[in-house]
């Protein structure tokens, strides 16, 4: 039903879109003048003229060169008419040849030259030659430049002044006449094969930043999707001693599976092939009995500690499998080095060399969350029996622990730069906001509906504790001097333990975690519920939206300081923020899904991966082409612009035609990139077509 | 046995879908649920499953704590019940058969889930069930490519896979034809009398309710409003559930 709203408020809505549509006049007013936007500079006549001449040859793109061959006839000629002079006769013959009347003359008089059997309507020009032997070009009477077009026979007939020389008088001259016509097709100019070599380079570069970015953008993507992280939480106790084990898992994983990878990857590129089939019938015997040890396939129901076991096995293989991957690699590019096969070879060969700087990382990546994952299992059973009681001294202890970890980490990052250092203290107002309205929960009062009012008390607390967890730590941290003088955290030792030095800094920010965490664990006990999920989402959305605000361009500058002038450098960098804004259009489409089957598939009892592997993924297949395809468009019109702070590709050659001044050569340029992003555009519309 | 107690939903909005709900199912019987749109059938049954969890209250299933499990726990139970849907929540891009199949995962090794593998005898199991529900000649086609029918059909063939004890069907015929809907409610009291299958099936028409459950439950604004024999319900109690100006449809 619309009821007509009384008469006040459509007044006070009149007057307040009245005040809206001033302030809008203001804005773009003060935007007007901010642009410095002004008329009348580009109506001048000079600017005019040289944005014409500019486009003119921007329009003239120097695509196609001729090769010419040029037809030289002469006939001398003598200044002044001595009395005895004769014209030397002329032989008409099939060759070029000119006839000049009167073969003599003084200057300024006008001469009449008849040329024949030159090329048909080609160019040609008249060259005098003095007696010292010194050309110039002389202009034929009535044209504007220096050629002149020969007729539909090859022949010609034009006047020439004869040019006022000092001293020349009875010299014998010659007038030279030299015809161009054109040999073979018209080919393609050098300019062009330039720009032709740097597209490639060009569209090669954003397939490769392209294609680097798919994998990361697509995992990040998932942590970035509200409706799969928002209902994701996890009991507390759980979490906490997954988070604690990580240092372990970490130190554990480099140590073993580390190793273990680095054996796989010699094994590949010692013993060749024949050492690799061993290691790899091997790894399949492995998998083979984790099939076994599955039970059948089918998972028994209860608690399983086969699937503790699976999870080791399956780190030690992955690692171990990713081990001879990068050795193969190794051994394939140091056999390949010539031909086709060579760069396959130069691939696989620094792939390989990546994974043999990487594995010792990536075991303790592995370790780490293989660890935290078992913990996690293991505390999620024993912490059903615990009481309430000893719940809370658990999340006490535990959450001293996580808290004392987790400010280490941002403590330790906040040593690498100034501002980084505001980690720690925004950090510490994370996990003090719990405190507060869990105190209150506790001691005030715990609604069982709550109502609005509640809701707002909760906010407040959370937020004030927050903010005064953040000045203490920032006080505590000296973060001010960081933040004002630029300066980096004094780096003085406290300790040293296990081969690690513990900076005084680091040990204080741990300190602070510590009492904060416990504080908070302790509160909220082992059996609390949280919502891991929304705090993974908005980390990996605040992570995702600061990569996308800095500008490929930016980064490219980095890069190039990194890893010096070169397409390496425009990967890099266009790399880098594909991750982010493809991650972003990734979880963007994961968000528009119908979460019908996701439903659905929890219903049967499928776990969180199962889920995703069978009711987001197929959804989410379509849009990941899509966007990738376009991502590459993208990425193949911003390498021109990567170009211009040396990220290689068309534009550093772009560049540097601009900065020569030779628009013409710019043209080809331009012509080549709006060409081949036509042609991308419209196959990845095709190709988005027949997939969606 | 299914023994709900006090079972009470407020939404984070501090909408109240369910009031303090007492009810207790044995194996074996088919349960109509009615009630208007909003009245909290569809969360009654998605608390069943812990689709959505219960502010208050307890459910418990064969002796087990239904609200009191953990995730691994609940994976479980879960497996053990099944469930179909209005809008049969399907994965319209993928084919039947995996869709079919998708019904098994709580069985099978997540491992094998990340290579997208299925132990061929699950892709036998799925072609009996597809068989089961007259739709094998359907198994390798895009589940878009099919009728509401016939996805509902998918749908039942779904749960199948989990060889469940326990049926919640939230709504499964509303999407559908008249016709469509009784081939749909067979398939039902199928499972019903064949299986043993104990089935809760939230309806909207009176009359399907009347012609296949053994027991209605309605619910207005989230109370429980009347619990018995379908025959029970006559024209007044009908107006109780319904409301003074509802007029009852029947569906043929």
């Amino acid at each position: 039903m619309n009821t007509n709203p009384p008469r006040s408020r459509s007044a006070l809505r009149r007057l307040l879109l009245l005040l809206a549509a001033a302030a809008i006049l203001v804005i773009f007013s003060y935007g007007w003048t901010v642009t410095r936007i002004d008329l009348s500079v580009p109506q001048e006549p000079q600017r005019q003229r040289n944005v014409g001449n500019a486009l003119r040859e921007l329009l003239s793109p120097n695509v196609f060169t001729q090769d010419y061959e040029v037809l030289t006839a002469t006939a001398p000629f003598t200044i002044g008419c001595p009395d005895a002079f004769e014209a030397s006769p002329v032989v008409a013959s099939d060759q070029p040849y000119i006839v000049v009347e009167p073969a003599c003359g003084r200057a300024n008089e006008v001469v009449t030259v008849r040329g024949y059997n030159f090329a048909a309507n080609g160019l040609a020009r008249v060259n005098w030659i003095a007696a010292d032997g010194e050309r110039r070009v002389r202009r034929v009477v009535g044209a504007s430049g220096d050629n002149f077009i020969t007729d539909g026979s090859g022949g010609f007939v034009v006047q020439v002044e004869v040019p006022r020389i000092r001293g020349s008088a009875g010299q014998t001259h010659t007038i030279e006449v030299q015809g161009r016509f054109p040999v073979g097709l018209p080919r393609f100019s050098d300019t062009t094969g330039l720009v032709i070599e740097k597209m490639v380079e060009t569209i090669f570069l954003a397939l490769i930043a392209t294609a680097v970015s798919i994998l990361p953008s697509a995992i990040l993507s998932f942590f970035a999707a509200q409706n799969l992280m928002h209902p994701v939480r996890t009991p507390l106790g759980g979490l906490l001693l997954s988070f604690t084990l990580l240092p372990l898992g970490w130190l554990l994983g480099t140590l073993l599976l580390g190793q273990i990878g680095l054996l796989a990857l010699n094994v590949g590129r010692l013993s060749g092939v024949s050492g690799a089939t061993t290691a790899g019938l091997l790894l399949l015997g492995a998998v083979v009995s984790t099939r076994k040890l599955g039970g059948n396939a089918v998972m028994p129901p209860g608690f399983n500690p086969r699937a503790l076991l699976n999870a080791v096995l399956f780190a030690v293989i992955a690692t171990a499998a990713l081990g001879l991957i990068g050795g193969l690699g190794l051994l394939f590019g140091s056999t390949f080095r010539d031909g086709l096969l060579g760069y396959v070879g130069a691939l696989l060969g620094s792939l390989g060399s990546l994974i043999e700087l990487a594995i010792v990382p990536i075991g303790g990546i592995i370790g780490a969350f293989t660890l935290a994952s078992i913990g996690s299992t293991l505390t999620r059973q024993a912490l059903k029996h615990t009481s309430a009681a000893m719940s809370h001294v658990l999340g006490g202890i535990l959450g001293a622990l996580a808290g004392m970890i987790l400010l280490g980490l941002t403590a330790s990052i906040g040593l690498t730069a100034a501002w980084l250092s505001l980690l720690t203290p925004v950090a510490a107002a994370g996990m003090a906001s719990a405190i507060l309205p869990l105190l209150y929960r506790r001691f005030v009062h715990r609604p069982e509906n709550p109502t609005t009012t509640d809701r707002a008390i909760r906010t407040v607390l959370s937020w004030s504790g927050a903010a005064a967890a953040f000045v203490v730590a920032f006080l505590l941290l000296n973060v001010r001097q960081a933040l004002v003088e630029g300066a980096l955290p004094p780096q003085t030792v406290a300790f040293e333990a296990l081969g690690i030095k513990f900076y005084a800094y680091v040990v204080q920010a741990m300190l602070i975690g510590a009492v904060l965490g416990g504080v908070a664990g302790a509160m909220a006990g082992t059996k609390a519920n949280f919502p891991i999920g929304s705090v993974l989402y908005t980390v990996t959305r605040t992570l995702l939206n600061a990569l996308r605000s800095i500008e490929p361009l930016i980064m490219g500058l980095v890069f190039v300081i990194w890893v010096g002038i070169g397409p390496f450098a425009g990967v890099l960098a266009l790399a880098l923020h594909s991750v982010a804004s493809l991650g972003k259009l990734y979880s963007e489409q994961i968000e528009n899904i119908d979460a019908g089957p996701i439903e659905a598939l929890q219903s049967t009892g499928a776990n969180r991966l199962q889920t995703i592997m069978y009711a987001v993924v197929p959804q989410i297949i379509p849009p990941y082409i899509a966007f990738t395809m376009y991502r590459w468009d993208i990425n193949v019109r911003m390498s021109t612009i990567i170009g211009f702070v040396g990220g290689g590709g068309i534009g550093f050659l772009l560049q540097q035609q601009i900065n020569l001044l030779r628009y013409r050569d710019a043209g080809v340029a331009v012509l080549a990139i709006a060409i081949v992003v036509s042609i991308l555009d419209y196959a990845s519309a095709s190709i988005r077509e027949r997939y969606i | 046995m299914l023994i709900i107690e006090n079972l009470t939903k407020i939404y984070d909005n501090g909408f109240m879908a369910l009031d303090n709900i007492n009810l207790e199912i044995p194996d074996g019987q088919f349960v109509a649920i009615i009630g208007l749109s909003g009245s909290g059938k569809s969360t009654l049954l998605r608390c069943i499953n812990r689709l959505i969890d219960p502010t208050k209250g307890r459910i418990i299933w064969n002796g087990i704590d239904i609200t009191a499990a953990t995730d691994d726990e609940l994976r479980q139970i879960r497996r053990r019940i099944g469930m179909i849907f209005q809008q049969f929540n399907l994965v319209k891009r993928s084919s039947v058969i995996t869709n079919v199949m998708a019904g098994r995962l709580g069985y099978i090794n997540p491992l094998f889930s990340l290579v997208n593998y299925f132990p061929p005898q699950e892709k036998a199991r799925a072609l009996a069930a597809l068989e089961r529900v007259g739709i094998a000649d359907k198994a390798y086609n895009r589940a878009s490519a099919l009728s509401g029918g016939q996805q509902q059909r998918v749908g039942i063939a779904r749960t199948l896979m989990q060889e469940p004890e326990m049926l919640l069907a939230d709504e499964p015929v509303a999407s559908l034809d008249p016709a469509t809907s009784h081939s749909v409610m067979k398939y039902l009291e199928l499972l019903n009398q064949e299986d043993g299958l104990t089935i809760l099936c939230s309806l909207h028409f009176l009359s399907l309710a009347r012609a296949y459950s053994d027991r209605v439950i309605a619910l207005k604004d989230g109370k429980l409003e009347f619990d018995g024999l379908p025959q029970e319900i006559d024209n007044e109690r009908f107006k109780m559930i319904y409301g003074e100006d509802a007029v009852e449809v029947e569906i043929h």
